[in-house]
């Protein structure tokens, strides 16, 4: 019983919770045309992308660092790979794997600047993004480059009873993040680091390699998310992840992975994207202006953040009588 | 059985002060010693070059027989030294399990072991008598339990000697009991410990011998604790210094009550304390650390709810909203303990340090602060309180601790406020800058104003405070009029403390 | 002799360490570089005169990046209150008719106005500044976009009042005395700027205010154990931050002759390129005021020096991008450098 209540207190029950609720409420509104197979499609096939990135920016959050090339990353990838394939016609795996690989080393450069600096990943990255924006200039000017092999844009269109194949894609990477951060080692580490870097190097851990482990990855799921966007979308152009960095960080915050470091939440940044995701539905529906919804996420991410820090200062003063350096 | 570890002739040296001078220590396996002394008696640096945070010291440290040197904390703990801390040093979002365990996490092809881990976990909590679940998130454990799963934590990483700094600082009751059974189980598995505390009654209950630290000298070494009475060691621990230093008694009455607390409560947990400073007086606190006196002055000062209660300055009734009200609207200042963290700004010149206090005051038309101004105000200070710089454009984080804190009162006393709070003012601090201080707070009072003075040094208090206010867990246990007498004082205190009653004394 | 000696060695090191010299000097070095490369890239016209006028708007924009970053903060939404400001002062003067100043002064406050609550948000929540100012770059966005789309027809205040030329175009060669008239390559608007960042080193330079900002930076924990209304300059940090913003959106609507939502879009890199170059600390308490203007100019020589060559618009990027993380760097080794001219004295 003690379980359950501990359970239904949760961030992660709260949006299970909010999301069925909206769902259902929605359906409802919508007649039932949500329920409609071609809609389910669509929504599932929209949240494969902010699911991964989420999950790019969740595991640099997790270090107490941040990712502001989510976007960038994303772009110059699916460039690199989109001209791969046209212009050197490189068979379709040794492109997708190339992006992979290229998008990684962009993370690992970030970590690598973070860590000799000593600066935080916030301004390096800044400045890694605009290279990266650049790069991706060069690439595609203000073409859109779609001449890769059908056989890429089908991937996007196959589905398995409503699934589309990139939800798979995405669901299936989010799976391998959770269980890699609940039993790898070398994850558990990274999360010390975040959690208390004082404590992490008492034990042997190494925290610039955390950092620039974390950064690493963060790249790798980007490279993902360009493969998933190259096969989905119809062709690629200069504003290719252009709206990618709101999302990167609402859903993992509304999550409660906290920027603080030390905590992450696969199932909670998943269930954070979707109901984001319906919040956009619900625009659609109503006919509110986009800006609606940046505005929406843009309030609900600094409650969440307020509440947390509300809280936390709460257990402070608590603890305030225990502690011997008294913080103001 | 043999020497676990022996130091000899530590020695460790700082700009103008002598932290560690020949101290020589022997540890046993199996053996609980006390590492007693003031604060500033050398205590944290013999700690610090134990577990390698420093790395150069003169003498040796010889660890189960070899000579070693620790090029980092690291190092340390792998060679089997380790340490808890006053601060908890765990990962709060992990399991029990996975703190324990987090040097060497056991493992296989990359993924963790959860069973030999539990394994691992559940030995070294058995071992000391623990029922703590592995398997439970530290976030959710009290600050106790914490304690002992750091414990637990050094046992399973063979620790050989345990350095336990202050572990009942912030725990007390059963949890402390708790605790001395724990320690107990160390020496039966033949662990040693250094047990480091300023709770005299907790040392005789729990440890074997005794090494007291004074002034950075080891005046007992080793010893067995039964050789000795208690106020043999307070006197070890103090020294006769104080009965030869020239007694300065002051002829300046005090007068009027400048600040009155009446029944205050906190929400930090002080409940119905009072208190009256008079101008012209230096009203000594007197406590253990974590007595709850900054908290006090901090609540007056608005940076934490005050529940009930008055205070009254120069007899009216007031509500103290912040420092900065307390600063301009009442002339209160507040001479803060971490002059580091909560004093000083290191990056900026001794110049502005000083002069942050009055540049409401110095700002003339538009706001503008004329460059000059401050220069005179700080050289004017530099020069009443001896700070021997070369120029006040100097930055203040390459002073030494002394100059720095110098530079932390010359902030306060150009505000020129009538009320002072100065809060353990020669922590860290040489023993001749020491003096100079314990003059200059006397000068203050001489001149009218009404001091305050926080400190956990006893002699420094009884050296410069006209009365004692004792204070035990955010209550008032005692208040006496200070007759300079170092033995007389000191038993009256020390009795109010451990008794925790509220004894007054006639003057 | 050591005494002469001694004062020189400070002397050379304070030169050495002063980033406005070199960065004065990187100008005229990178100039001359690309002026002999592309002769054409002396025009007065095509070259020299838009390269002083956007250096007078995006210092401005600097400026209110510079201010936040006093007080260890962040604006992120820098961009967004620019065009705020910039669709308030297009309003006025389409919909309600204000003369140049009026509108321009609406716009301005209007930009205040966000930065105050924005730094009304960060001392009442307590929650940290990034997040603040990247929420409200968002809600910002929402609200300009909405605005623009609800109430004009292609997105953009197209009225151009009574004065705006002269602000865009006008140069010195318009100001004539006794029949001698000024260099037609140096803009009207350079004088705006420069007297902004005159004002702003004068506060950060002379006065109580700036002196209680930069120690609010340096260690808000002491400063506020010192009397210093910590909370008060958090707030006014980020009203100035957001008035300059928008000070600098609007001059930017002038410049490109209409009042959209697309101003502002591009501001929050070169915002902090300026006061970074100018030995800016991210962490707070050092600001370089005049540096950010060289730093700015800096940038601005090196885009129009590519552009002029015909090198795109990514190597752009790139080369800024780039010229960030050494510039970031860089901040560490000139540390370095000048402590091996500087002698500690510890007593």
């Amino acid at each position: 019983m003690k379980f359950i209540t501990k359970y239904l207190r949760t961030t992660e029950f709260s949006l299970s919770l909010l999301f069925v609720l909206g769902f259902i409420s929605l359906a409802l509104t919508s007649g039932g045309v949500l329920l409609s197979g071609q809609s389910i499609r669509s929504f599932l096939a929209y949240l494969a992308i902010p699911i991964l990135i989420g999950l790019a920016q969740m595991v640099v959050l997790a270090v107490g660092q941040l990712n502001l090339a989510v976007g960038a990353m994303g772009g110059a990838t699916a460039a690199v790979m989109a001209q791969m394939m046209i212009v050197w016609e490189t068979p379709i795996w040794v492109a997708m794997l190339s992006g992979l690989f290229v998008a990684t080393l962009m993370g690992a450069v970030n970590g690598f600047l973070v860590v000799s600096t000593g600066l935080n990943g916030f301004i390096i990255t800044l400045g890694t993004l605009t290279i990266l924006e650049g790069v991706q200039y060069a690439l595609v000017r203000s073409f859109t480059l779609n001449a890769y092999p059908d056989a890429v844009k089908d991937f996007g269109k196959i589905d398995f009873f409503n699934i589309p194949s990139i939800f798979i894609v995405a669901i299936i990477t989010a799976v391998i993040v959770a269980w890699f951060f609940r039993t790898n080692v070398v994850a558990r580490r990274v999360l010390a680091t975040g959690a208390n870097p004082l404590a992490a190097r008492l034990s042997g851990v190494s925290n610039p390699l955390s950092i620039f482990l974390a950064h690493t990855l963060s790249g790798a799921l980007i490279g993902v998310a360009a493969i998933v966007t190259i096969t989905s979308l119809g062709g690629i152009n200069r504003s290719i992840g252009g709206d990618w960095l709101l999302s990167s960080f609402a859903a993992p915050i509304i999550a409660g992975v906290l920027m603080s470091g030390g905590v992450v939440a696969v199932y909670g940044t998943v269930m954070a994207a979707a109901v984001i995701r319906l919040v956009d539905i619900a625009r659609a529906q109503y006919s509110l202006d986009p800006s609606v919804v940046n505005f929406t996420i843009g309030t609900v991410v600094l409650s969440t953040v307020a509440l947390s820090e509300w809280r936390r200062r709460r257990a402070e003063v608590i603890r305030q009588r225990f502690s011997e350096d008294s913080d103001e | 059985m043999s020497n676990v570890l022996v130091v000899e002739e530590l020695s460790k040296s700082f700009p103008g002060v002598k932290a560690l001078d020949k101290v020589n220590i022997t540890l046993r396996a199996g053996e609980v010693q006390a590492l007693l002394g003031e604060n500033g008696a050398g205590k944290s640096t013999l700690i610090k070059i134990l577990t390698g945070v420093y790395q150069t010291a003169e003498g040796q440290v010889i660890l189960n027989g070899s000579p070693v040197s620790f090029d980092s904390p690291l190092a340390a703990t792998k060679a089997g030294i380790g340490v808890v801390h006053q601060e908890r040093n765990l990962i709060p979002y992990f399991s029990v399990a996975e703190n324990i365990v987090l040097q060497e996490q056991p493992s296989r092809f990359g993924l963790i072991d959860v069973r030999k881990r539990n394994e691992k976990a559940r030995k070294a909590l058995d071992s000391l008598g623990l029922t703590i679940d592995p398997d439970e998130i530290v976030q959710n454990l009290s600050v106790a339990q914490m304690q002992l799963v750091e414990i637990a934590k050094a046992l399973a990483t063979e620790t050989r000697v345990l350095l336990l700094d202050e572990p009942t600082a912030s725990i007390s009751g059963s949890e402390a009991t708790k605790l001395f059974s724990v320690v107990a189980k160390l020496r039966e598995q033949g662990t040693a410990v250094l047990f480091v505390s300023h709770k005299l009654e907790e040392v005789f209950e729990v440890c074997d011998t005794v090494t007291v630290l004074r002034d950075g000298e080891s005046v007992i070494e080793s010893s067995p604790l039964a050789d000795y009475s208690r106020s043999e060691i307070v006197a070890a621990m103090v020294g006769r210094t104080l009965a030869d230093r020239a007694k300065r008694f002051r002829d300046v009455e005090p007068g009027e009550p400048a600040l009155e607390l009446r029944n205050v409560s906190t929400v930090l947990g002080h409940e119905d304390v009072s208190l009256s400073l008079l101008k012209g007086e230096v009203l000594g606190l007197y406590g253990l650390v974590g007595a709850g006196r900054s908290e006090l002055v901090r609540s007056v000062l608005g940076l934490h709810s005050i529940l009930s209660g008055q205070i009254l300055l120069n007899g009216q009734v007031v509500k103290i909203g912040d420092v900065r009200e307390a600063l301009h609207r009442y002339r209160i200042g507040y001479v803060t303990e971490n002059r580091k963290e909560e004093g000083l700004f290191l990056e900026f010149t001794i110049n502005r340090n000083i002069a942050v206090t009055v540049w409401r005051k110095l700002q003339a038309w538009l706001g503008v602060v004329s460059h000059k101004k401050e220069t005179e105000v700080s050289e004017r200070f530099v020069e009443s309180l001896g700070i021997r710089i070369s120029s006040v454009n100097q930055l203040a984080g390459n002073l030494s601790g002394g100059n720095q804190q110098k530079v932390s009162l010359a902030k306060w006393l150009a505000a020129e406020t009538e009320i002072i709070v100065i809060d353990e003012p020669t922590v860290g601090i040489d023993v001749r800058t020491k003096a100079n201080f314990h003059e200059l707070i006397m000068d203050l009072a001489d001149q009218g104003m009404a001091v305050l003075l926080i400190s956990s040094d006893l002699p420094e208090m009884v050296s410069i405070a006209d009365r004692i206010m004792v204070m035990r867990d955010y209550q008032f246990v005692g208040e006496f009029a200070n007759s300079k007498d170092y033995a007389e004082m000191s038993t009256q205190v020390m009795e109010a403390i451990q008794t925790g009653s509220k004894r007054t004394a006639a003057a | 002799m050591s005494e002469q000696e001694n004062k020189w060695g400070a002397r050379f090191a304070h030169l050495a360490s002063d980033q406005r010299v070199i960065l004065a000097i990187l100008v005229i070095a990178v100039f001359i570089a690309f002026a002999i490369r592309t002769p054409a890239f002396l025009s007065g016209q095509f070259v020299i005169f838009p390269l002083i006028r956007d250096t007078a708007v995006i210092t401005i924009v600097g400026l209110a990046q510079l201010v936040t970053l006093s007080i260890g903060h962040l604006n992120l939404a820098v961009g967004r209150m620019a065009a705020v400001s910039a669709m308030v002062a297009g309003y006025t003067y389409e919909r309600l008719g204000f003369g140049l100043l009026a509108g321009l002064l609406a716009g301005v406050l209007a930009g205040a106005l966000a930065g105050m609550i924005t730094g009304y948000i960060i001392v009442k929540s307590q929650v940290n500044a990034f997040i603040v100012t990247l929420a409200m770059d968002f809600a910002l966005l929402g609200l300009v976009t909405f605005t623009y789309i609800s109430l004009t027809d292609a997105a953009a205040f197209t009225v151009k009042p009574e004065g705006m030329d002269v602000v865009r175009a006008g140069s010195l060669a318009d100001i004539c005395v006794f029949g001698w008239c000024g260099p037609s390559v140096i803009p009207l608007i350079i004088f705006p700027a420069l007297a902004v960042a005159g004002l702003i080193s004068f506060l950060y330079f002379q006065t109580r205010l700036g002196r209680e900002l930069l120690a609010t930076g340096v260690n808000p924990r002491a400063a506020r154990l010192s009397g210093i209304p910590v909370d008060s300059r958090v707030m006014q940090a980020h009203t100035l931050s957001g008035a300059l913003a928008g000070l600098a959106g609007i001059f930017l609507a002038y410049v490109n002759g209409s009042f959209s939502a697309a101003i502002g879009n591009e501001l929050l890199l070169p915002s902090f390129l300026g006061p970074i170059l100018a030995g800016t600390l991210l962490t707070g308490g050092v600001v370089g005021v005049f540096g950010t203007m060289l730093g700015t100019m800096l940038t601005l020589v090196i885009r129009q020096g590519l552009l002029v060559q015909g090198i795109g618009l990514e190597t752009l990027n790139i080369a800024l991008g780039v010229i960030l993380l050494l510039a970031l760097s860089a901040n560490k080794i000139r540390a370095s450098i000048s402590s091996l001219f500087r002698r500690k004295v510890v007593r």
